[in-house]
């Protein structure tokens, strides 16, 4: 009992007064502590609790194969994609290259002719500059994965140089290789699935603002206006709406807010068509269509650019506050253990 | 309290003499205007703390989003379906995690009381354990742990959007009545949101990250706003010192509040050349 | 006019999926007819502010370039790291990469891949990448007080002491500039919060526009000298740089994405045309006392 309840509390306490305090105290141990320790600890016990995760996911999808629950061929795939990326990652290196020893001056272009069949080469003067600068001994810029393909490479462009070998890249450079096995799964399966999913975003936010921008309110109105100004503001089609269209829908705006204070509903009318004649003539006399003349106020992106620096700035500052208040209170709650999430 | 007053005059009394007798060298001076606002502000929040253990009523206002809670999940067990809680895509190291840690363990709770099926898909593996033990207390507290089982808290990905895909595929496929995101969350805040909208269920979304409350304020029927999704726990539990604890923290936010007017006004003063003092150099800021 | 008000009633409530499908197309025709959606690209104030501190920084300054971004991100933020790669090249800047996320490393290689080579630039000589370290803001805080405390070996497993740009290099303190290319946490707001506002080193970021809200009050601040906001403005950065470096007769091919910037364009257009639908149905409905919605 005293293991599940007094010591989490016991540590938890301990080592947030420990390091609450330590910020203070000019001691380089306690300073190293706080500032590195801590966090490399977190990491180390973050990095083994890793085992506990995977082998509950392959459990759960395990049991869901073998008791062929409902769609149980999804965990298959699940089961084969966590077993290829540890396969490759632990137990296939998959990151062969080829050095060449004492390159004959004369096969340099034949070389870079060679390499063109196994990569795409982007600049092969730019390749021929690099292979005579590094004669004595060139490392091909292919990386192979598998063994073969790269002895049969070696066997194919024997004659280039003095000596061919063949190496293979030390282990946990082989995830950063591009071209090793780990880097083309990396590149050519996980990429494209992170990238869709968050490709999706694009779509739910279509939607979720065709559902929620409605004109309810005063609030919900001026989020609508506030999204629309920045959606269009913040990309190159914002650059082609014109002064006057922006000043006509301001003029709207303004006639929208005064509607409620005048009854007479012609003369509110007037009022519109006026501010719209008027705007629309100054500009027209003022020659807003050279943008040096034009008022920033009647240009998108400028309108947008100042909801992002003022009010954006402000209210974002505001919630910050208001979060780091809120996150200070719960752990002052948690470091004096009057509340025990563990 | 006078006590308690006594035992930390003495404290504090102890580490200024220490202060003295080491000739400050123990202390990192640079830190001064910190050490004291972490005084100030612990001092406030124990204070209230101690008032609230010693009977005194606090208000807190109604937070619609908290009220919902027993209702979402009673909607959930009217249908026959499950509730699913989403604490987050970050690791224990957040304090975002915690919280919502620890209004998970309200939830399980209600659903050991409601006999609800409750599903928790985990970023991380600590998270996962803590979501269990949380879990497996609530249980225990409804008397119901023979409903609990390990597997109700599972780990998906460490990645954000595998385990966004997984959660939504969790959405599609078993249709949970009710959706419960509460934690850290970043862009795959509004994957969940829609797909939850999608499949019709009630959607309670509380978060620290500032830049996806919109998302979730959006496509979600309550959302705990900033400092409400850290007040969530307190609220719930209707304990008196997590109470008091929010009093502090609303008494510190006025503090802070008449600091910024303060500094404001003083350094106005200063620009405008009435002023000799500059109050940006006392608070270390200069 | 009755008819008219029916046909906005039923659009009002048509299936997501074909909000799905004009969003696709909106994105899908700009990508397959480049030249019927060329669009101009002007630099806004924070972009521009970006490009001036680094085009004011001297030939063998040294940067930090950060990257926190991962595949996910890769359309909005490596853009900005390819623009910025040519920018701080072309002026023949050293350039020491960190990453605080894993996949920064991959993001890392492909970018100088895509890039160094064209400059001649030699590894080691010019530019370094000291790799993944896991930590968050415990790792901004070892290298701004000992570099060496955190990396002993760069990415590919040298001894860093052997590569020669590192030589006078012991922490944060010796470099000129940082540049955070940041997708989350952590990120940009670590680099601020533990290195750059407290040691006042310089800084700049190129993050999503989902981030700019949080980063936002520190541009203003100036604590942090500029920000690329997303897709948008890496486009300017790369404009920027790409008028720049064609004036020094450095040919620069148009970046990712300036060429994606009128897709997204039309996307927010179509964005902005299905809301002014939805209001119109919500207020034709409203009026008729009648149900409408998707």
């Amino acid at each position: 009992m005293f293991l599940k309840r007094q010591m989490p509390a016991i540590i938890a306490i301990g080592v947030g007064l420990f390091i609450l305090f330590g910020h203070f105290i000019n001691n380089p141990n306690v300073q190293g502590f706080v500032n590195n320790d801590a966090t490399q600890w977190f990491d180390i016990i973050a990095s083994f609790a890793i085992f506990l995760g995977a082998l509950n996911m392959l459990k759960l999808q395990v049991l869901k194969v073998v008791k062929k629950q409902r769609n149980w061929q999804y965990s298959i795939l699940a089961i084969f994609g966590f077993a290829f990326a540890i396969f490759a990652g632990f137990f296939f290196r998959g990151a062969n290259y080829i050095t060449l020893t004492d390159i004959h001056p004369q096969n340099v272009n034949k070389l870079v002719e060679y390499i063109s069949t196994v990569q795409e080469v982007d600049d092969p003067v730019l390749m021929v500059k690099g292979i005579q600068g590094s004669l004595a001994s060139y490392e091909i810029p292919k990386i192979f994965i598998s063994r073969s393909s790269a002895e049969a490479f070696s066997v194919t462009i024997s004659g280039i140089a003095k000596d061919v070998t063949l190496g293979v890249k030390p282990w946990g450079a082989h995830v950063q290789i591009k071209g090793s096995l780990f880097s083309w799964m990396f590149f050519k399966i996980f990429t494209p699935l992170s990238s869709t999913m968050f490709a999706l975003l694009a779509f739910f936010v279509a939607s979720a603002s065709y559902r929620a921008f409605r004109i309810r309110n005063f609030e919900a109105t001026l989020l609508l206006v506030a999204g629309i100004i920045l959606m269009i503001g913040r990309v190159p089609v914002g650059e082609l709406v014109p002064w006057w269209l922006v000043s006509t829908l301001m003029v709207f705006g303004i006639g929208a807010l005064i509607a409620p204070l005048i009854p007479d509903k012609k003369l509110l009318f007037g009022i519109i068509i006026g501010g719209i004649v008027l705007t629309s003539g100054l500009g027209i006399l003022l020659d807003w269509n050279l943008a040096v003349n034009m008022p920033a106020i009647l240009s998108l992106p400028n309108i947008s650019e100042w909801i992002f620096d003022y009010p954006t700035a402000a209210g974002s500052r505001a919630i910050m506050i208001g979060i780091a208040l809120g996150i200070i209170a719960t752990s002052f709650r948690i470091i004096l253990g009057i509340e025990r999430p563990f | 309290m006078n006590n308690k007053l006594l035992v930390i005059s003495g404290i504090a009394s102890f580490i200024i003499f220490i202060y003295w007798a080491t000739f400050g060298s123990w202390f990192i001076t640079g830190n001064a205007p910190t050490f004291v606002g972490v005084i100030i502000v612990s001092a406030t929040i124990f204070y209230y703390i101690d008032g609230a253990k010693s009977g005194k009523e606090i208000y807190l206002r109604p937070i619609p989003g908290l009220k919902a809670i027993e209702e979402a999940v009673g909607r959930a067990t009217e249908m026959g379906k499950s509730v699913l809680f989403v604490p987050g895509i970050s690791d224990m190291d957040q304090v975002d995690t915690v919280a919502g840690i620890n209004i998970l363990s309200h939830v399980a709770e209600i659903t050991a009381k409601y006999e609800t099926d409750l599903n928790v898909p985990t970023c991380r593996a600590i998270v996962m354990e803590s979501a269990r033990e949380a879990c497996r207390e609530s249980y225990l507290r409804a008397g119901r742990p023979d409903l609990y089982y390990d597997d109700m808290v599972h780990y998906i990905s460490d990645d954000q959007f595998a385990y966004a895909a997984g959660v939504n595929g969790i959405m599609i496929r078993e249709k949970p009545a009710a959706c419960f995101y509460q934690g850290k969350f970043y862009a795959e805040s509004l994957l969940l949101a829609e797909t939850g909208n999608s499949i019709g269920a009630i959607q309670i979304a509380g978060t620290g990250s500032a830049s996806q409350i919109p998302f979730f304020v959006t496509a979600c029927d309550y959302t705990l706003i900033g400092e409400e999704f850290f007040a969530a726990s307190a609220y719930l539990s209707n304990k008196p010192e997590l109470i008091g604890s929010i009093k502090g923290q609303d008494i510190v936010k006025f503090m802070v509040m008449i600091l910024m007017v303060s500094v404001f006004a003083l350094d106005s003063l200063r620009q405008l050349g009435i002023l000799n003092f500059d109050i940006l150099v006392l608070l270390g800021l200069n | 006019m009755d008819l008219l008000k029916k046909i906005f009633i039923a659009l009002g409530s048509m299936d997501r999926r074909f909000i799905f499908l004009l969003v696709g197309l909106s994105v899908l025709l700009p990508k397959l007819y480049p030249d019927l959606f060329t669009l101009p690209i002007k630099a806004s104030s924070h972009s521009q502010r970006v490009f001036d501190e680094i085009d004011a920084l001297k030939e063998d300054s040294k940067v930090l370039v950060s990257f926190e971004y991962g595949p996910s991100t890769k359309p909005e933020i490596h853009p900005s790291a390819i623009a910025l790669l040519n920018h701080l090249f072309s002026k023949n800047i050293k350039v020491y990469a960190v990453a605080l996320w894993p996949d920064g490393n991959f993001m890392a290689t492909e970018a100088f891949s895509q890039v160094a080579d064209g400059y001649g630039k030699k590894y080691g000589v010019d530019y370094v990448n000291l790799g993944y370290k896991p930590g968050g803001e415990a790792v901004v805080k070892g290298l701004a007080s000992d570099i060496r405390t955190m990396y002993t070996v760069d990415l590919l497993g040298n001894d860093i002491d052997s590569i020669e740009m590192m030589k006078d290099v012991k922490n944060l303190l010796d470099l000129d500039f940082i540049f955070s290319l940041s997708a989350g946490y952590p990120g940009s707001k670590e680099w601020v919060q533990f290195a750059c506002d407290p040691l006042g080193i310089p800084m700049s970021t190129g993050c999503t526009s989902i981030q700019v809200t949080d980063i936002i009050p520190y541009v203003e601040n100036d604590q942090i000298k500029g920000i690329l906001s997303g897709m948008p403005g890496a486009a300017e950065y790369e404009q920027l740089v790409q008028d720049a470096l064609n004036e020094r007769g450095i040919v620069v091919s148009p970046g990712k994405a300036s060429i994606n910037m009128a897709a997204q364009s039309m996307a927010h257009v179509v964005i902005v045309l299905l809301i002014i639908l939805g209001n119109i149905t919500y207020y034709l409905t409203r009026k008729s006392g009648k149900k409408g919605g998707m």
